[in-house]
């Protein structure tokens, strides 16, 4: 009984000892190891769950999605043939674009390239922090890489690519407390940080109070925030705080463009961002 | 061969899990059966071991979240020596304490990541639906898979 209990408070004290160690120093080559000893189980689940999942899932609603499928083939045809048109008159706007912009010297913005991905794993603990996407290094993702949620056929930000393995990587929402971006404010174009709560909503804030920020007022992102492309639609505000009289900028509740509760695909934008301890470590370098 | 099989029982742990949550999670609600299984092997097995699953099913979860990396594991590894010391005092195998246990602990564990995630992340991860709801939810899954564990290990010696 005394050799069980010595045993049982020398186990106690490593795994205490052995788990503090990883919360001090998340970015240690230890808790590396252990995030990535620990991925291996993820296999089944992420990768080949979501992968061969749907064979024997949902069987009677898969055959009505067949028939849905087919309906809404038929409604894409058509749809596509009025893209064709589309396309013939973007191109030609395209041309007087370019030539525009040549004569105007001005800077295109790097058009987005990317891939899309399924939504394979979501934690109900974690519900607005982070979800787990079907792609990995093996198909060109990178850490802090953007990921778009479309909703009524529209993009909007969803959050960036925070964990990357080679068949899966993780997702930090932008709903998540630790997640933030630099916005512009529609139409003023003034800039502001939106950060996540941990809830459906998020908040913008250091919004001076001489502004005349109101509800309805679209957030899309910021050319000076580097983390992400600018002109992405974050959201839109929905409740103006009113001025705390120690505060000199007011703050409000912003609706996020993308409901992440619905989000099935995302579309990751590859960036070629560097990782944040290697931008470190290489600021560190510089100075 | 016991350890294989006990991996192979981690790793369905987790599948289970995933599955559940992709597929029958109810208004972003569904049962922590991590925290569960973690709670079924502490009253099931020897303290090292139950700790070690604590900590091993602990990473699980925490690499399910971004928030904190490591929080999990301290907190079912405390719970795993916590039910330990409470098996002496209380008996654990019938589903009412598992029930009540169940109900108690996640509360305790739920508040005691929540203060390490103040501590060491300055961010407030707790939802109140899952703080009000979840307990409950456990509560259901704790002596089903207490049962599931205690057939595995008549049958095969595992845990």
């Amino acid at each position: 009984m005394s050799r069980e209990k010595d045993a049982a408070n020398y186990a106690i004290v490593f795994f205490a000892v052995l788990s503090v160690l990883i919360l001090l120093f998340p970015a240690s080559k230890m808790a590396h190891t252990a995030r990535v000893a620990v991925s291996y189980s993820f296999y089944p689940s992420m990768h080949y769950g979501a992968k061969y999942g749907h064979f024997v899932r949902n069987v009677p609603s898969n055959f009505i999605g067949i028939l849905k499928t087919d309906q809404e083939n038929r409604a894409l045809k058509e749809k596509l043939r009025n893209l064709e048109v589309n396309l013939q008159n973007a191109s030609a706007l395209t041309a007087e674009n370019d030539r525009l912009t040549r004569e105007l010297k001005l800077s295109r913005s790097m058009p987005w390239s990317g891939s899309w991905a399924r939504v394979v794993g979501k934690t109900p603990s974690d519900w607005y922090g982070s979800f787990y996407i079907d792609k990995g290094s093996d198909d060109g993702i990178a850490v802090n890489d953007t990921v778009l949620g479309m909703q009524d056929d529209r993009a909007g930000l969803a959050g960036r690519v925070f964990e990357v393995y080679p068949r899966f990587s993780k997702v930090l929402l932008l709903t998540n407390a630790a997640a933030s971006a630099v916005c512009s404010i529609a139409p003023s174009g003034m800039e502001a940080l939106v950060e996540g709560k941990g809830t459906w909503l998020l908040k913008v804030n250091y919004v001076p109070e001489e502004s005349s920020l109101a509800a309805g007022a679209e957030l899309t992102t910021a050319a000076g925030g580097l983390l992400f492309p600018s002109g992405v639609p974050v959201g839109k505000v929905t409740k103006v705080y009113p001025r705390e009289s120690f505060m000199n900028f007011v703050t409000a509740d912003v609706a996020p463009a993308v409901n992440v509760n619905t989000l099935k695909e995302v579309f990751v934008i590859r960036r070629g961002l560097q990782p944040e301890p290697a931008a470190a470590a290489v600021m560190a370098e510089k100075k | 061969m016991s350890l294989i099989l006990e991996i192979i029982l981690y790793i369905a742990t987790g599948v289970f899990y995933w599955w559940w949550t992709q597929n029958l999670a109810f208004f972003g609600l569904a049962p922590d059966l991590i925290f569960s299984a973690a709670l079924a092997v502490a009253i099931l097995a020897g303290p090292v071991r139950a700790i070690t699953w604590g900590f091993a099913l602990g990473l699980y979860a925490d690499m399910l979240g971004a928030n904190m990396f490591g929080g999990y594991a301290l907190t079912y590894s405390l719970m795993a020596y916590g039910v330990y010391v409470m098996k002496h005092h209380f008996d654990m195998d019938s589903p009412f304490s598992q029930v009540v246990a169940a109900l108690a602990l996640s509360w305790v564990c739920m508040l005691f990541y929540q203060g390490l995630s103040l501590v060491f992340s300055r961010i407030n991860p707790l939802g109140l639906k899952i703080f009000l709801a979840g307990p409950f939810l456990n509560a259901i899954a704790v002596p089903v898979i207490f049962q599931v564990f205690y057939g595995l290990k008549r049958r095969t010696g595992i845990l």
